[in-house]
């Protein structure tokens, strides 16, 4: 079986006690804990500004399982990248923030698109998922 | 005063992928500055199928500033099953502003940006009926 396993760490002084949280889960196929996403894709790429762009262009799979993690890694604070999901505006990284989500395509508009937006915007991404067959030529 | 959260993914999908490790500090929105303010650490049970409010943002007691200010609110999520165990075979819906981002299986977890905009609320939404426990805890500025 394929293993992807992802691990959070998240510690936070906002309260009067230190907060301190740890998650680690297996990224398993949807709905099964016998077998692992077995697909990814991964990329570093620049991001210009002006356009918006698909980062994941959606094929409809609302039955699969997949995750994506996504990270900006622009050095300018100011620098940031909105994010889309079916149009809907989901949040904006700036420049050193990272999100990892079960990115849902329930169908073929759910696309995860992403604008850059201070300038030239340089993009980590990885998708873990499952079911996906090549598009004929 | 900070806060930091550092993600570690490991896989043996692709041969020779070294694995992910980053590590950010969440700040206000395009700035240095760290982010000020959060829900705290809560938990919500869901006993029902149908989509409810995990996070209504007119509601916080602290208004959260909206990304139409430029805001950098985050939110984790986690489904931590119920009285121990967890069930990979069932997941939890979430979406914002109705509009679904992703399902979390048992022991799922997830992080995200928020636009922490009034309609942009955070719901949960369980396929079935079992009791199921979500663990949240969102960062955002004051407005």
């Amino acid at each position: 079986m394929a293993t992807t396993t992802a691990a959070v760490t998240l510690t936070s002084d906002l309260l009067s006690d230190a907060m301190s949280v740890s998650a680690s889960t297996t990224c398993m196929k949807a709905g099964t804990t016998a077998d692992g996403l077995d697909q990814m894709e991964y990329g570093y790429v620049d991001l210009p500004t002006g356009d918006e762009y698909d980062l994941v262009a959606s094929t409809p799979t609302a039955s699969k399982g997949s995750k994506l993690y996504l990270k900006n890694h622009s050095t300018d604070e100011t620098y940031y990248v909105a994010v889309t999901q079916n149009a809907q505006a989901i949040g904006r990284l700036y420049g050193g923030d990272w999100m990892f989500i079960p990115a849902d395509f329930h169908d073929a508009a759910a696309d995860i698109a992403i604008t850059a937006n201070g300038g030239t915007n340089k993009i980590c991404y990885a998708l873990f998922h499952e079911g996906t067959v090549l598009v004929t030529t | 005063m900070a806060t930091t959260a550092t993600i570690s993914i490991s896989s043996d999908v692709a041969p020779g992928f070294g694995g992910i490790s980053e590590t950010m500090t969440l700040t206000q929105a395009g700035t240095i500055t760290d982010i000020d303010s959060t829900t705290g650490f809560q938990i919500r049970k869901l006993t029902a199928t149908g989509a409810v409010d995990l996070v209504t943002m007119a509601n916080e007691l602290v208004e959260p500033k909206d990304s139409t200010a430029n805001s950098a609110g985050k939110i984790y999520i986690r489904n931590i099953g119920y009285r121990g165990v967890t069930d990979k075979s069932v997941g939890v819906t979430i979406g914002v502003n109705a509009e679904p981002i992703g399902k979390l299986y048992g022991g799922d977890w997830m992080m995200m940006p928020l636009t922490c905009i009034d309609a942009d609320d955070v719901t949960v939404n369980p396929d079935t009926n079992d009791t199921v426990v979500i663990e949240y805890v969102m960062f955002y500025e004051e407005a």
